[in-house]
């Protein structure tokens, strides 16, 4: 007497739902033998292996993903086995809650621009601007170059800082090869001279002959001071450093996942992103599909399509799309942007921090003590007009091709004896990149991982009347 | 080997071609597994008494895992039957085509729904935004993602 219930592998013919093919108990399958799955409360079964595939394939379309875990005949949910540390779900529920905070923040800039728009914009933009500057260049060098009070401003800050904040905004849009990022617009800040009282308390201070001697034992810095200017900093340090780390990190990616994922192979950011600005296309009723994936290729008679084996999604593009569906958003990129000034902050205070107890910190971060309102003048120029007439025309030349040389590696004097609050913050925006691509990766791979662990949970028959099973003799036998 | 999708779409060609397709509907072309032509009419008291049109069926490498692209045929003095959720260019709007296909599913069970689409209908008209769709549509259906607004029909 055969009292156990039967399972997907009693029964006599197997007919995957999916891939439509037959296997018969008593005859060996051709190629390979494949697993096969009763995942469901009815009578459909399928191989394992097409199953995930459609899963799988489903829940990496949006408006298809409600129903890819469900039983096209009688609904009942698929329960997946996979491997999913604690870790992986942390990440992922760190990744969906900063979905939501994105959303959140495109409803409200939605509202906000509409408030403000125009000359509101140009202001928002501005004080933006401005506050980014203070964030990373620290509150010393702020106090130096704009202050508080904008009727101190140069000229140029009112198109530099509006321009400065739609530069962030607009480097979240573009392929990673060309951002223009926040640190070389911010730092090839023009020569600035000191403005407002400083520049006069300034003038007293050089004016009297013991205080000018004491700057001018140091008037011209060696060409080797560390830091380097904002103006080497920017124009080459940062573009050279970032191509180096683009290709390692490049390197890692690939050898970590076995393969590139898409969003380092996509030469065009823009396109693809202008279809995740979900909220405003809901009017449209048509809409072009985002991924040309989709499309039927559609040959002309005598190229048998047939032939051409399916098209696998590859592990790595697949489970991207997975964790795409949660990430993609227009708000959460904006404001990701907008708040690189106060990440790059707060990095920085935090290495200042360290520093306290790391001479070598110290050291490479170039921490120098405030100034106290206290500062030389742009150029370290100590000579007075008379001094400069006696030196020869060579003479003159060459000193004025020192004081170019130096202002450009060096920076000018407000740069150079300011504590470099900008270079710590920088750096730390840096080792902030360098970690959060290195959680995506984390991320990445352990969603990989969790694709290529899935097992579909089968059942048995339970609560299906066996009669209208076709079972194999063996067990039809066993019952009676 | 041949795909899966060729394999599947032989094996319900054979099935078509042994059991014979259901009342209305008839097999015209499947020379290949990219492209197949049905015609379908609806059968008993409709507004579409007398009309054939004719479907067509196209297939990518992907098939059953995504849907079949399916349209009425426009060219040759064809048309395609007038129905709120038919555009005049043989394009359809039906969730089974979009976000409810499963692999469950086969190229009959489709003219058969289908088919019950056109039988049900009660008043002969295009859809609301007809001229502006059909003047952007892509060529391929499946291209078009359609809000499926009305779950009666």
């Amino acid at each position: 007497m055969n009292t156990r219930v039967p399972t997907v592998n009693d029964l006599r013919v197997k007919l995957c739902y999916i891939c439509r093919e037959e296997e018969h108990f008593d005859s060996a399958p051709q190629g390979p033998p494949k697993e096969w799955t009763h995942p469901c409360k009815c009578t459909l079964v399928a191989h394992e292996s097409c199953l995930l595939k459609w899963i799988q394939t489903s829940q990496g379309d949006s408006s298809r993903a409600a129903n890819a875990l469900k039983c096209p005949q009688c609904g009942a949910q698929y329960e997946l086995e996979s491997d999913r540390p604690v870790v992986y779900r942390v990440i992922g529920a760190g990744n969906r809650l900063l979905q939501k905070a994105g959303r959140l923040f495109t409803l409200m800039s939605a509202v906000g621009a509409v408030v403000v728009f125009g000359s509101g914009v140009y202001i928002l933009l501005t004080a933006y601007g401005a506050w980014a500057v203070k964030q990373l260049m620290g509150n010393e060098m702020f106090d130096l170059l704009l202050t508080d009070d904008p009727a101190n401003w140069p000229w140029t800050a009112f198109f530099n800082l509006p321009s400065l904040t739609l530069s962030l905004i607009l480097s979240r849009f573009q392929s990673i090869q060309q951002i223009p990022t926040l640190i070389p617009i911010l730092l090839v800040w023009p020569p600035s001279t000191p403005i407002g009282a400083h520049s006069r308390l300034l003038d007293d201070y050089w004016t009297r002959p013991s205080d000018a001697r004491t700057l001018a034992l140091n008037s011209l810095p060696s060409l080797t001071s560390w830091p380097p200017s904002p103006f080497v900093f920017g124009l080459f340090l940062v573009p050279i450093t970032r191509a180096i780390y683009r290709r390692f990190f490049a390197k890692l990616q690939h050898w970590v996942l076995g393969s590139t994922p898409l969003t380092s192979r996509r030469s065009n950011g823009l396109n693809l992103q202008l279809g995740d600005v979900g909220p405003f296309f809901l009017r449209i009723r048509v809409q072009d599909a985002q991924r040309p994936a989709e499309q039927v290729p559609a040959p002309a008679g005598g190229n048998e399509p047939a032939d051409v084996a399916p098209e696998d999604l590859d592990p790595v593009a697949a489970a991207e799309q997975l964790i795409e569906i949660d990430s993609a958003s227009f708000g959460r990129r904006v404001g990701g942007a907008l708040l690189i000034p106060a990440i790059s902050s707060v990095m920085g205070s935090f290495l200042f921090r360290l520093s306290k107890r790391s001479q070598l910190l110290r050291n490479i971060l170039g921490v120098r003590p405030p100034l106290r309102g206290l500062l030389p003048p742009a150029f370290g120029l100590t000579l007075g007009a008379h001094d400069w007439e006696k030196l020869s025309f060579i003479k003159q030349l060459g000193m004025a091709f020192r004081l170019v040389l130096n202002a450009t590696w060096n920076g000018t004097r407000t740069w150079a004896a300011a504590d470099p609050v900008w270079w710590r913050n920088s750096l730390g925006l840096g080792i902030f990149v360098v970690a959060k691509d290195c959680i995506q990766l984390l991320h990445l791979w352990l969603a990989k991982r969790e694709l290529e662990t899935r097992r579909v949970k089968t059942r048995d028959f339970e609560g299906i009347d066996i009669k209208e099973l076709d079972l194999i003799p063996s067990f039809v036998r066993n019952l009676a | 080997m041949a795909s899966i999708s060729a394999r599947r779409l032989s094996k319900e060609l054979s099935e078509i071609r042994s059991e014979g397709c259901p009342v209305g509907i008839n097999l015209v072309q499947a020379d290949d597994f990219a492209t197949w032509l049905f015609t379908i009419e609806v059968m008993g008291e409709s507004l579409y008494q007398g009309e054939v049109h004719t479907l067509q069926f196209r297939f990518d490498t992907s098939y059953p895992i995504s849907s079949p692209a399916v349209q009425f045929v426009v060219t040759d003095g064809k048309q395609a039957p007038v129905h709120p959720h038919v555009y005049s260019n043989g394009h359809i709007c039906a969730s089974i085509l979009g976000n409810e296909w499963s692999p469950v599913l086969s190229v009959v069970a489709v003219c058969v729904t289908l088919q019950s689409m056109l039988a049900s209908c009660k008043k002969k008209e295009r859809p609301v935004d007809n001229d502006r769709y059909v003047r952007n549509a892509p060529d391929n259906p499946k291209k078009t993602r359609f809000h499926y607004d009305d779950d009666t029909v």
